[in-house]
């Protein structure tokens, strides 16, 4: 295999752990095992003390909003080390976490706040890698 | 530097080159970024061991405890004999979870904890202090297949990132300089002939004025 198609081979794989469909957080509350399909036919779960903290953190008219997993997109072009948070109520749920200002729509959060994000939140939450 | 020298230098082939190194970059930076976040879970797990093996072996320090309690109230030689006695079967359900695409195991084990009925020896025979340092040694386990679990999850996290560490300096180290010292070889070669030509040019204009 050339090193062109090696380096393509390896960019394929670095999101086949995020799940083909998102749930939203009332979804996920609701069922039984809340769980959601990778793109390489495994199964993700999540932890239901994780799911009842985040609806802890939403006032229940936004529990349709948020999208579990949360994505973590780390883009290189942000800078090393810098990952966004997009959506509006994944942003007021990492905000919280973090104990951040709520800003916009969109959130930006370095390497030691993604660190603490995926301690509290290490179901809930999933790496997204983009170019 | 013999690779770069291998290249013909076109400028179809300098298109072609500046292809390569894009996605050689795009690719060294996104496994860049992957292998820092394999870094916060792996220190994450290593965080969560230390947890676990701490409580590990507090409970284990309890069990001997009991257990030599046990050695001094009911004796040595019963406290084998009731051990010999004693029958488990444990059932565990090794299934895995995915961290980032890695496969790591995850282990659910029933319950652990049993009452002192269906140990298996006989409660005549023995005391109470043995069927406490029973239930702390299954405290214990049930402690040590939790650590198990996570020590397994950081072996297949740093094995993965021994990988991608190798991938990324592969192409930072080896496969972008040497594009790039082609890249720099092409542009070179294409500089010193548009320089050649330009030269030959003049040098024809001035026989041609000289032959007027």
């Amino acid at each position: 295999m050339s090193a062109d198609r090696l380096i393509k081979f390896e960019l394929s794989k670095l999101n086949v752990h995020l799940p083909e469909r998102r749930l939203s957080l009332k979804e996920a509350l609701s069922s039984a095992k809340p769980q959601v399909v990778s793109r390489d036919g495994s199964v993700h779960t999540f932890k239901r003390e994780e799911l009842e903290f985040l609806a802890g953190l939403l006032p229940e008219a936004d529990r349709d909003k948020l999208q579990v997993p949360i994505l973590i997109a780390l883009e290189p072009k942000l800078g090393r080390g810098t990952a966004r948070i997009s959506g509006e109520a994944e942003v007021k749920v990492v905000s919280q976490v973090l104990e951040k200002e709520l800003t916009a729509v969109e959130l930006l959060i370095y390497r030691p706040e993604v660190a603490i994000l995926r301690r509290k939140l290490p179901t809930t939450t999933q790496y997204l890698f983009l170019w | 530097m013999t690779i770069a020298l291998a290249v013909s230098p076109t400028r179809m082939e300098l298109l072609k080159l500046k292809q390569r190194v894009g996605l050689a970059q795009k690719g060294h930076d996104l496994l860049k970024e992957k292998m820092d976040a394999l870094v916060i879970e792996f220190f994450e797990v290593l965080r969560r061991i230390q947890e676990a093996r701490m409580k590990a072996f507090d409970q284990l320090s309890v069990a001997h405890r009991a257990l030599s309690m046990g050695f001094a109230v009911v004796g040595t030689l019963e406290t084998k004999q009731a051990s010999k006695e004693t029958k488990r079967e444990l059932q565990v359900e090794i299934s895995t979870r995915h961290i980032m695409g890695i496969a790591v195991p995850a282990v659910e084990v029933g319950e652990v904890e049993r009452s002192a009925l269906v140990r298996g020896y006989g409660l005549h025979m023995t005391s109470s202090v043995l069927d406490e340092a029973s239930r702390e040694f299954e405290r214990a386990l049930k402690l040590l297949i939790e650590l198990a679990e996570l020590e397994a999850s950081a072996f297949a996290i740093v094995r993965e990132l021994e990988k991608t560490k190798r991938r990324v300096n592969a192409l930072e180290y080896i496969l972008i300089p040497r594009l790039r010292e082609a890249l720099k070889f092409i542009m070179m070669r294409l500089d010193e002939m548009e320089r050649e030509n330009f030269t030959r040019l003049k040098r024809i204009k001035a026989m041609m004025e000289k032959r007027e």
